[in-house]
């Protein structure tokens, strides 16, 4: 289909998912056991025939860039095929940073010129889903619409305060919007995809002063009768995966047949050439005494112990006696004997010493540190770090990336503790500011 | 230094028996994800050498797909490459490859369009890892026309391989050789070789160029004896692990032999690479293991769902194991699926077979040999052909072997004895 140019927004800073994204782009966090979040955009993409996909980028694009490589892995190669990063770039005022998702695509109107393709889809880079973009397009066309967005159908309306609403009327057209409303009026919430015919996009682009498709451009496009703005019915699996407790129910979505997050029916592809990926994994070895239940294991494992409910990415070793219950590990953690980890984050390569216990307790207090971002029980283990032997950490805790033995104040971590490092935040600031 | 390598892939290997019916011995599934090749290939990435000729002649398909564009090895840029080299038409009207030597001499004209300044010969049949550089300095510290690797292997079986005699002189590297002799009935030492030739190229094509014309066309047979004494031909020690996996015992128990913490052939260590295009590997899932799963002591790779019990089996990427199904002690290749209460006892299952409920397969006892292959499957292995279905309730006992492609309508009984060739 190259009658419709893809623009993956990727640049989004994730802050709410705390030290996952300290290292990298929320889009470039670790889905799944072998994914990273932004492969499910880029297979939609693949998968519904698009043959050019843009990928703007703003905050930390290391991970993503090294991770779509040539676009290879969702066959984005060819003479009529690709994949574009666009990071932000010097215009003609001094510092021209992304001010917001629609600026981002306003900066990028010369890649959009280069172009032929009388359709533009708006997209983002944050959202666990599988849809088939065919089909919105194609209702954009029947509808000849101006812009067409993508709403998700909310069955239960306690669920659609945090998101924009669009109230419609018979044939679908949208005649009002609610931004985060305290009563919804409908059932309809944006997924951030929007449909946009090229010239119309442009147009508005031009005419309005904001940065922002649903603060600025939506309101421009309701404010002219004229505009033919189109709601676009979607009642299948989608996730914003922007909270930590969100990140971790989508994982464990992947464990629940009836969740529909069903990707045997519709392939998400995934780079296997990065470093510590996949390509040179030896498939997983389970040892006699292990126990490996209700869980999704990537190659390159070794495992000793009991894994249940859980998502364990390539490279994750589990030690003897050892039980990791309703939990995320990511590739090349380690884990040693006769631990205990439930409802744990861990992030890539973190070390956890013999006879620890994590996430243990009665989960008295959320965390101190960040309340509105660990709440809910889950403790975030971050990339790089260490938990010494014999360690009792309980509900709600955050330890930061690249954290060792030393720091940690005793043998006991209380519900809600944080250990982080003198210059933890330092590090981190870009995050935390 | 200038090195070309050509990697001998074409063999059959008739001791397989249905293994090797579509494919190569080099093309064999082994360990869960890779082929065979996989370990010379990556032997290859690991030394820096990235210029390989690969020589096909049977059922080359499906080495082609697996080698692909050879960038699962790196020998992928201007200046590096993997080339499949299947027999051609030639001068002679049919020019099929008459032996490890002959293979060699038909593909003279591509040797000489890279001008290597050596030629290492390899085959692609062996499990092992080697940086091919320990044996490329030694050749150049000896100043070799020839070097050849040897491993020492018990003198039980010494008589299976081509055998070194080494000169006096030679150190626990190795040193010059006195003599070769292929597969000899009495052995003459306990140093096999492992059909590892290092050139230089110029002795190649002389050499090539004069035992061909007289209808010598095997390395170890015709050739390597006749260079003793009249060239330097120096034997190198190797001293790491060597699979050599020539029978169905030897390959299953090569297989079985993976089942430790930190296995001899240690395949993370090793770095085996493998290509993860062919048969969508990379397309795959993370395996799935169900809340009824119980498994030990198995490699599972991606792209399984276990419902079932899985003991002591390595088990390739896409295979299903049902509810209440039980496999032991077995290898499964790709896609394989073994339906409900389906049980497997030291069964080598080919790709896309697919075991009906309740079938069991491996029961009773090895008291017979199988009849088609009496010296060969003996021991209680039984195979299963490549896509072949079996129905619901099918009884299979030990050393049986069943024939690729068969459908469920084609099996005519309910029980199969001890031995049976089931076709």
């Amino acid at each position: 289909m190259n009658d419709t140019l893809a623009m993956i927004l990727a640049g989004g800073v994730g802050s709410r998912l705390n030290i996952l994204s300290y290292w990298r782009a929320k889009p470039a966090v670790p889905f799944g056991g072998i994914y990273r979040i932004i492969d499910f955009t880029l297979s939609n993409a693949a998968n519904s025939g698009i043959e050019n996909v843009a990928v703007l980028t703003q905050y930390k694009p290391l991970s993503i860039m090294r991770h779509i490589g040539t676009g290879e892995p969702w066959d984005l190669v060819g003479r009529t095929r690709g994949v574009k990063i666009l990071p932000p770039s010097q215009g003609r005022k001094d510092s021209d940073w992304y001010q917001g998702t629609a600026d981002a695509i306003r900066q990028n109107i010369d890649y959009i010129n280069n172009y032929d393709s009388p359709h533009v889809l708006v997209l983002s880079g944050d959202h666990i889903y599988q849809m088939d973009y065919r089909k919105i397009i194609n209702y954009h066309k029947e509808k000849k619409a101006d812009v067409t967005i993508a709403m998700l159908v909310i069955h239960d309306l306690e669920e659609a305060k945090g998101f924009g609403i669009a109230i419609t009327d018979a044939e679908m057209k949208i005649i009002d919007w609610e931004e985060k409303p305290q009563q919804p009026r409908n059932n309809l919430a944006s997924m951030g995809v929007y449909v946009f015919k090229k010239e119309f996009l442009l147009q508005a682009l031009k005419e309005v002063r904001g940065d922002d498709f649903g603060k600025h451009i939506i309101p421009y496009c309701l404010a002219d009768k004229e505009v033919r703005l189109y709601a676009y019915p979607f009642d299948g699996y989608w996730r914003d995966v922007g909270t930590l407790r969100a990140f971790w129910a989508a994982n464990m979505d992947l464990l629940d047949k009836k969740s529909g997050l069903d990707l045997d029916n519709w392939q998400i592809m995934t780079s296997l050439q990065e470093a510590n990926q996949i390509a040179d994994s030896p498939p997983t070895y389970i040892g006699p005494g292990a126990e490996v239940k209700d869980s999704i294991i990537s190659p390159g494992c070794e495992i000793h112990g009991t894994v249940l409910r859980s998502i364990l990415s390539p490279g994750v070793y589990v030690g003897k006696d050892s039980r990791i219950l309703n939990s995320v590990i990511m590739h090349d953690s380690m884990i040693g004997d006769n631990c205990l980890l439930n409802e744990v984050i861990a992030d890539k390569s973190i070390t956890i010493e013999s006879n620890c216990q994590i996430g243990v307790g009665p989960g008295k207090n959320v965390n101190q540190k960040f309340p509105d971002h660990v709440n809910t029980g889950l403790v975030i283990i971050g990339k790089l770090a260490r938990v010494p032997a014999g360690t009792t950490i309980g509900r709600n805790c955050i330890i930061f990336p690249n954290i060792e033995a030393s720091v940690y104040p005793g043998k006991f971590i209380e519900d809600g503790e944080t250990i982080m490092a003198r210059d933890s935040i330092e590090k981190g600031g870009l995050l935390f500011t | 230094m200038n090195i070309l390598a050509m990697i001998l892939a074409g063999g059959r290997v008739d001791e397989l028996s249905v293994l090797t019916l579509n494919r190569p011995k080099s093309a064999v599934p082994y360990g869960g994800v890779y082929r065979i090749i996989d370990f010379a290939l990556s032997n290859l990435m690991h030394s820096g050498i990235d210029l390989v000729g690969i020589l096909s002649q049977y059922r080359s398909s499906s080495l082609i797909h697996h080698v692909g564009t050879g960038a699962s090895w790196d020998f992928i840029g201007r200046k590096r490459g993997a080339f499949i080299l299947p027999p051609s038409k030639g001068t002679i009207s049919s020019d099929w490859y008459r032996g490890t030597a002959d293979a060699i001499y038909q593909n003279l004209d591509f040797i000489d369009t890279y001008q290597p300044d050596r030629v290492l010969i390899l085959s692609g049949d062996h499990i092992y890892k080697m940086n091919y550089g320990d044996l490329i300095r030694f050749h150049e510290a000896h100043n070799a026309d020839l070097s050849i690797s040897f491993v020492q292997r018990p003198e039980a079986e010494a008589s299976r391989f081509g055998l070194a005699r080494f000169d006096v002189s030679a150190d626990d590297q190795g040193g010059p050789l006195v003599g070769y002799d292929e597969k000899p009935e009495k052995p003459v030492s306990n140093w096999a070789s492992m059909t590892i030739y290092l050139f230089n190229t110029a002795v190649l094509r002389e050499v090539l160029h004069l035992c061909i014309d007289k209808n010598m066309a095997h390395f170890g047979r015709d050739i390597i004896p006749r260079l003793i004494g009249n060239y330097r031909v120096f034997g190198y020690k190797f001293k790491g692990i060597w699979g050599y996996t020539q029978t169905l015992d030897e390959y299953w128990s090569a297989n079985m032999a993976l089942l430790k913490s930190e296995p001899e052939i240690d395949l993370k260590k090793w770095q085996v690479r493998t290509n993860l295009a062919n048969g969508n590997i990379r397309d795959r899932i993370p395996s799935h293991f169900d809340s009824q799963a119980k498994i030990e002591n198995s490699l599972i790779y991606n792209g399984c769902k276990v419902s079932g019990q899985v003991t002591n089996s390595v088990i390739f990427p896409g295979v299903v194991v049902d509810a209440d199904a039980e496999v032991k002690d077995s290898i499964v290749f790709y896609d394989s699926v073994i339906e409900k209460g389906a049980t497997l006892t030291k069964v080598i299952a080919d790709v896309g077979a697919r075991i009906g409920p309740n079938v069991q397969i491996g029961i009773g006892a090895a008291d017979r040999p199988n009849v088609r292959y009496p010296d060969l499957l003996k021991s209680g292995i039984t195979i299963i052909g490549r896509d072949t279905e079996i129905p619901a309730s099918v009884q299979i006992s030990k050393n049986c072997i069943v024939a690729p492609s068969l459908k469920a309508t084609q099996f005519n009984k309910n029980v199969y004895h001890t031995g049976e060739y089931i076709e």
